[in-house]
C-alpha cells in the first residue's frame, strides 16, 4: 500500500445516495458529481444511478446467458438462470448462510483487531521518530509477505482451525492500516498543530484533538482497502486450510466439478464484498463525516 | 511590547551553516501595527516564527511584554495564510473558536457570549454552524482571526495572511482588519511582500535585506491618516521611495537563484 494509491480513493467519495445533506462537509463533494452528469448529457436525480446499475446488471445479465448456451461449454460457464436454480435450494436450506457466517466472523474478527493494532502503533510511529527509525525497516520488509503467503506457516503454527483464519485475516490488515495511520499521523499540518499551541493547547491536547482527527481520513482509507484485502485473502486461506466457509465450499465444489456451485460461491463473493464496503461507508458517512473533509487550499 | 535585539538565527543544515537572520533588532510597541516587508527568502516568516516561540533564536534576546519569549504563549497568537491547513474542517465554524475557549479552561458560561461577540466582529454570525470546507477563502481568513481574538491575546502575529485571496476580497480583508485593529487596539505583526498592502495598513513597515544574513535595514513611518490611497502623492512618493530600495534586493535574491 503506498501512499500515493490514497489520494483518488479519497476523492472518489461521491455517493449520492448515502451522502448526508448540509450543513455537513458532505456538500464539499457535490460540484464532482455534477461535474460527472454533466458529460453523459443524462438526467440527474438520485433515481438515475439506480436505472444505470440496474441497465448494466441486466446487460452483463443477458449476455452471459447467451454466451454460455450459445458460444461455450455451459458446464464450463453455468449460465445465470441454471447459477440461480443451483442458488436457491443452497439459500433455502440454509447453507449459504452458514458459510457466509463462519466466513465474515473470521473476517470480522480479523479485520477488527488488524485495525485496532494497525491503529495504534500507527500513531505512536507517526509520533514517535525514533520508534519509527527503529520500526520502519522491518515493517517495509514484511508488508510484502501477503496473507496468502502466511498461509503453509500459519496452519502449521495454528492449525486449520478458526485461529489461522484470524491470524492471516489480521495480518493482512495490520500492514496495510499501520501505514496509512502513519503517514496520516505525519502529514497533519504543521500549521494547524501550531494554531492549536497558540489557542493554548498543550502537548497531549494537541495528538488527542489536532493530530488524531487530522489523521482519520487515511485511516478509514486504509481500513477500506483492508476490508477489500480482507475479503480477498480469506478465500484462499478457506480454501488451502478449513472445513467450512465460502473459501471451503468452492474448493469442495471443485474436487466434485460442479461448476454450478462454484459460480453460486463466487456471486456470494461478490455480493458480500460490496454489501460490507457500502456498509462501511455508510457508517463512515454517518458517524465520520466531518472528519472525512479536506480543503483545498485557498 | 515585543522587542528583539541582536538577533541572530543559525540553520546548520547538511554541514553547512545557513546564517538565516543576523543582527536583528527591532522594538513593536503596544498597539503598533507593524509590517515586515522583504522579497522571499529575506527570513521575515523565520523571524515571525521566533516571535511566535515555534523556532529558538540562535542568540541574540526575544522578549514579550518584558519576558522572554521560550515558547508559545497565550498572549501572542498566529495566523497562517493556508487557512485550509490552520482551521480545524472537523468543527463547525462556533467550534472552531470555541476550541481556543476549551483548552484554556475559561468558564463555560462565559463561550456563548465570547463566540457571539467575535463572530459578529467578523461577520460570521450567520454561518456558524457551516464546516470551513463551506465558506470561501475570505471567510476562513475572518475565521481564523475570530478563533484567535476570542483567547484574547495581545500580539496578532500574520503571516502573509492574505497572499492566497483575490484581489478584491483582499481589499475588503484589509478594511475588515484594521478596523478590528482599531476597535481591539491589538499590536499587530503582519509580514508581507506586498508594498501597498505594508502601505495601506501599517504605522510602521520595517524593510528586510535578502538572506542570507537577513536584517531589517530600514524603518519607515507612515503617518498618513487612513484608509489610505495609494493615489494619494505623499503615498505614491513613499511606495516609490520603497520600490526603489527594493528592487536590487529582489534582483539580488532572483540572482542567488540562477
Amino acid at each position: 500500500m503506498t501512499n500515493d494509491a490514497q489520494a483518488p480513493m479519497l476523492n472518489a467519495r461521491d455517493d449520492r445516495s448515502t451522502a448526508p445533506t448540509p450543513p455537513t462537509p458532505a456538500a464539499a463533494w457535490q460540484p464532482r458529481a455534477t461535474l460527472r452528469s454533466g458529460w453523459t448529457r443524462l438526467g440527474r436525480g438520485p433515481l438515475r444511478g439506480v436505472v444505470l446499475a440496474a441497465a448494466s446488471l441486466t446487460i452483463a445479465f443477458v449476455v452471459w446467458q447467451l454466451l454460455s448456451t450459445y458460444v461455450f461449454n455451459p458446464f464450463l460457464i453455468p449460465p445465470p438462470v441454471e447459477v440461480i436454480r443451483t442458488a436457491i435450494p443452497m439459500l433455502l436450506s440454509g447453507e449459504i448462510a452458514a458459510d457466509v457466517s463462519i466466513s465474515m466472523v473470521r473476517v470480522l474478527v480479523g479485520f477488527v483487531s488488524g485495525s485496532l493494532a494497525g491503529v495504534v502503533l500507527g500513531v505512536l510511529l507517526g509520533r514517535i521518530r525514533l520508534l519509527h527509525d527503529l520500526l520502519d525497516p522491518i515493517i517495509e520488509l514484511l508488508r510484502y509477505l501477503s496473507p496468502t503467503a502466511m498461509i503453509p506457516i500459519a496452519v502449521i503454527w495454528f492449525g486449520i482451525g478458526e485461529m489461522s483464519k484470524y491470524f492471516l485475516i489480521f495480518w493482512g490488515t495490520f500492514f496495510i492500516v499501520l501505514v496509512n495511520t502513519t503517514a496520516g499521523v505525519w502529514r497533519a499540518p504543521i500549521a494547524r498543530q501550531r494554531a492549536a499551541e497558540c489557542l493554548g493547547a498543550n502537548a497531549l491536547q494537541i495528538f488527542v484533538l489536532v493530530v488524531i482527527p487530522s489523521a482519520v481520513p487515511y485511516i478509514v482509507t486504509g481500513m477500506r482497502v483492508a476490508m477489500a484485502s480482507s475479503f480477498m485473502s480469506i478465500i484462499p486461506a478457506e480454501i488451502l486450510a478449513a472445513d467450512s466457509g465460502i473459501g471451503y465450499l468452492l474448493q469442495k465444489s471443485s474436487l466434485l466439478l460442479q461448476t454450478n456451485r462454484i459460480f453460486v460461491a463466487l456471486l456470494t463473493i461478490c455480493i458480500l464484498g460490496f454489501a460490507v464496503d457500502r456498509l462501511f461507508r455508510f457508517f463512515v458517512d454517518r458517524v465520520l463525516a466531518r472528519y472525512m473533509s479536506f480543503i483545498a487550499t485557498t | 511590547m515585543l522587542r528583539v535585539a541582536n538577533l541572530r538565527k543559525i540553520y546548520d543544515a547538511t554541514k553547512q551553516p545557513y546564517v538565516a537572520l543576523d543582527g536583528v533588532d527591532v522594538e513593536i510597541v503596544k498597539g503598533e501595527f507593524f509590517c515586515l516587508l522583504g522579497p522571499s527568502g529575506c527570513g521575515k516568516s523565520t523571524l515571525l516564527n521566533i516571535l511566535a516561540g515555534f523556532e529558538p533564536a540562535t542568540s541574540g534576546a526575544v522578549t514579550a511584554g518584558g519576558l522572554a519569549v521560550t515558547g508559545a504563549g497565550r498572549e501572542r497568537v498566529m495566523f497562517f495564510q493556508d487557512a485550509g491547513s490552520a482551521l480545524f474542517p472537523w468543527l463547525t465554524v462556533e467550534e472552531n473558536v470555541r476550541f481556543g475557549l476549551r483548552v484554556r479552561k475559561i468558564p463555560r458560561s462565559e463561550w456563548d457570549g465570547i463566540i457571539d461577540k467575535y463572530l459578529r466582529m467578523v461577520d460570521l454570525d450567520r454561518h456558524r454552524g457551516k464546516f470551513p470546507a463551506q465558506l470561501s477563502g475570505g471567510m476562513r481568513q475572518r475565521l481564523q482571526i475570530a478563533r484567535a481574538l476570542a483567547v484574547e491575546p495581545e500580539v496578532l502575529l500574520m503571516d502573509e495572511p492574505f497572499g492566497a485571496l483575490d484581489a478584491l476580497t483582499r481589499r475588503r480583508m484589509h478594511a475588515v482588519l484594521l478596523s478590528i485593529w482599531e476597535r481591539t487596539g491589538k499590536t499587530i505583526v503582519f509580514v508581507t511582500h506586498d508594498i501597498a498592502e505594508a502601505i495601506l495598513l501599517a504605522d510602521r513597515i520595517g524593510m528586510m535585506s535578502v538572506g542570507p544574513h537577513s536584517t531589517i535595514t530600514k524603518i519607515f513611518e507612515i503617518d498618513h491618516p487612513r484608509p489610505r490611497d495609494l493615489t494619494d502623492p505623499k503615498v505614491a512618493r513613499l511606495f516609490h521611495e520603497i520600490e526603489a530600495l527594493l528592487a536590487p534586493a529582489v534582483a539580488r535574491s532572483e540572482a542567488a537563484v540562477d
